[in-house]
């Protein structure tokens, strides 16, 4: 009887002394998650918190969150992209003192990254931790003998696409999201803005019958004539641009180890091209009416329930020097550093898929940052009501239905104007 | 305490545990999901909000609602008809002696008995458009490769069916085979003497010998088919059966437990008044 109550005071003294926090990560990929586990072993050893790493897919994270809070397992930490951040903040899932108090501690967070996570009085609702910009991705060979222009304009991107389309040889002028993911929607809200279209306007309401936003439609359609048969998916894109299949797609900064280091690229596709990275070009904004630049910031997001020390501690220590460096060289150019001390430092640049693409271009990348445009953000407003839409994947499901029923623009407008209706009680 | 008493006694000891694991985990959760229902379920700190009938009022008068039931009626019907009759005509090629009967046997259970995920991830490489090998076996006869059969919302339906009938046939398959080997072969040998032909032998016979165990089959599948979730939704997102819409609801944009929970006690009535139904006139218990 003694020696249990002995066993149970240290089961009990040594569970108090190490405390324990969990943290939900969208890095899902194997060799993400092993980078991950071992910055939260170096902590472990730091601090004696242990920190318990759950993968979780970024298209059901909002799904994942009530059933956590029914379940009691909610995290103290997750990461994840603007939209769930915003939907979680205004539901009064994250703290926002804590997170505003980290980032006025770390004094150098770029301002637009910051910008993107703000709820309108002053605070912050997360921590912006990396971030990416979206573009088009060619093949510049191909373009040279075509003799075709930068994809930047509408225009341009049309006429390539159809010029460069080659079925029977295998080749597509472009591979285009069609499925009602996320992907679809982050591509469309490129093509949407550069018509000077948007889902939401100021005021709140809903404007997917606005013409700007059909022919935003239209030009996605034209495109999908010459794109790869199929709802493809973001995956699909990837492998289809590496395999010399498509001649553009639409991919963030993320693709750029994929196409210069040939241990990633082998592990997507199974053979290597080593003259991919001297073909590819970027076009980093797309104009119509108007020019656009889309990117994303991923942020952490501190929940209320945290234990709220041993999160402080955890997020500044991700977040600084040697352990940020690490976790942003997971993905080199795909995931740049928020904080300006970092991104400017030698240690960030030392890494051999960065130093190929040189420090002017990722200072050209990370400053774009502070220029993107999102749905979500207008003249200094955040449109929440969007990430309810977004949650819902309205955008994604318009084109997945445009291509699947052979719906004009004007039904696929007409359609998502419904649904919008429908989901914000409208 | 006569002894009749003490067995009375003792036999409530013995399944006492069962009452309290029963209690615990089918009672409990299916009065807490009523509760519920009367209530607009809060998802951060604030307290659950008392509605009465709001959240019946609100999916009754739900168009998606109805849309989502009448699917899920057809798709319950449709896998268990086709399960059935595929499941019946593969018993009836199995009850025969041929060699290498036995390997076509466990061979036949493999789609119910590999891992559902394995399968999804299979059935969705072959139907790849243009790169699956199943188009690219279709286009040497002139379709074109590019259909993508499932992602296409259109076909979620057909699809998730079609699928469902194929996974769980080898189910219905193994409990008439059991039973037809339990048919006693005087019957037949009676019926032969009598000049029936085989079609007769099987309408007068083999059928009427089946028809409880097809009944009951047809029961089980009902009941599982009518709540599938996990096949369905890992085929296919948009096949908007109510199993799938209750998840949406429940769990994803803005979530409506209440409303969630509204949806799946109506459910539960319908479904505990028709298994009432089907017993009493199908089963005849």
């Amino acid at each position: 009887m003694k020696k249990l109550l002995v066993l149970m005071l240290v089961v009990i003294l040594v569970s108090s002394v190490f405390a324990k926090i969990t943290f939900w990560t969208t890095e899902v990929e194997s060799n993400r998650m092993q980078r991950i586990r071992a910055l939260a072993t170096i902590f472990k050893a730091q601090t004696g918190i242990e920190v318990e790493v759950v993968p979780v897919e970024e298209n059901d994270l909002l799904k994942q969150i009530p059933i956590a809070k029914n379940a009691g397992t909610l995290p103290d930490l997750l990461e994840g992209g603007i939209e769930p951040m915003l939907l979680l903040g205004s539901e009064n899932f994250l703290d926002e003192d804590l997170a505003t108090k980290i980032i006025m501690d770390f004094g150098d967070v770029y301002d637009g990254a910051a910008r993107m996570l703000s709820n309108g009085e002053g605070k912050y609702y997360g921590i912006p931790f990396h971030a990416w910009v979206q573009g088009i991705w060619y093949r510049k060979d191909m373009f040279a003998s075509q003799d075709l222009g930068d994809p930047i304009t509408w225009y341009n991107i049309a006429l390539a696409a159809k010029v460069l389309n080659d079925p029977a040889k295998g080749v597509y002028g472009i591979i285009l999201p069609k499925k009602a993911d996320a992907y679809a929607e982050q591509v469309f809200t490129e093509v949407a803005l550069a018509n000077g279209a948007r889902p939401i306007d100021e005021m709140g309401n809903i404007t997917f019958n606005t013409p700007e936003m059909i022919e935003a439609f239209r030009f996605y359609k034209e495109l999908g004539k010459y794109s790869k048969p199929g709802f493809t998916t973001v995956l699909d894109a990837l492998k289809g641009y590496l395999n010399g299949e498509a001649a553009m797609i639409f991919y963030s900064t993320y693709i750029m180890d994929d196409i210069a280091v040939e241990e990633v690229q082998k592990g997507r596709i199974n053979k290597f091209n080593p003259e991919l990275v001297k073909n590819t070009g970027f076009a980093n904004k797309m104009i119509n009416i108007r020019p656009t630049s889309y990117g994303q910031v991923v942020a952490l997001g501190i929940t209320k329930n945290a234990n709220k020390e041993e999160v402080e501690k955890f997020v500044k220590f991700l977040m600084t020097d040697k352990n940020y460096v690490y976790w942003v060289h997971m993905a080199p150019g795909g995931m740049n550093p928020t904080r300006k001390s970092v991104a400017e430092s030698d240690a960030f640049l030392d890494n051999p898929v960065l130093e190929r693409y040189g420090k002017a271009k990722i200072a050209e990348i990370v400053a774009a940052l502070d220029s993107v445009e999102r749905f979500e953000f207008l003249n200094g407003k955040v449109i929440t009501d969007m990430s309810k839409l977004s949650a819902n994947f309205v955008i994604g499901k318009a084109i997945n239905y445009m291509f699947a029923n052979d719906w004009t623009p004007q039904q696929t407008a007409m359609w998502a104007q419904k649904e919008a209706e429908k989901i914000l009680g409208k | 305490m006569s002894l009749k008493e003490k067995e009375a006694k003792f036999g409530w000891k013995l399944v006492l545990p069962t009452v309290i694991l029963i209690s615990l985990l089918i009672l409990y959760p299916v009065i807490y999901n009523i509760y519920l229902s009367f209530f607009e379920v809060s998802i951060s700190d604030a307290p659950n909000k008392f509605v009465g009938l709001g959240n019946y009022r609100e999916i009754l008068t739900d168009a998606s609602f109805w849309k989502s039931f009448g699917i899920t009626i057809l798709f319950t019907f449709t896998t268990v008809v086709g399960s059935i009759l595929l499941g019946l005509g593969v018993a009836l090629l199995m009850n025969r002696e041929f060699p290498g009967r036995n390997i076509v046997r466990a061979l036949l259970l493999l789609p119910y008995v590999t891992p559902l995920i394995a399968i999804v991830f299979a059935w969705k490489y072959i139907f790849l458009p243009i790169d699956g090998p199943l188009m690219q076996f279709l286009a040497i006869f002139g379709m074109n490769p590019g259909n993508d059969f499932v992602n296409n919302p259109n076909n979620a339906f057909w699809v998730v069916s079609v699928f469902n009938i194929w996974r769980n046939f080898p189910f219905v398959y193994l409990m008439i085979l059991s039973r037809l080997q339990s048919i006693n072969s005087d019957y037949y040998e009676a019926a032969e003497i009598d000049g029936a032909s085989d079609w007769q032998k099987f309408v007068h016979i083999t059928l009427p010998e089946l028809y409880f165990v097809i009944a009951s089959v047809a029961l089980l599948r009902g009941i599982w088919n009518f709540y599938k979730f996990d096949e369905v939704y890992l085929m296919s997102k948009f096949a908007n059966t109510l199993p799938v819409y209750i998840y949406e609801k429940a769990f994803s944009g803005i979530p409506e437990q209440g409303v969630a929970a509204a949806i799946a006690t109506i459910l539960f009535v319908i479904m505990i008044s028709l298994i009432g139904l089907y017993v009493k006139k199908v089963l005849k218990w």
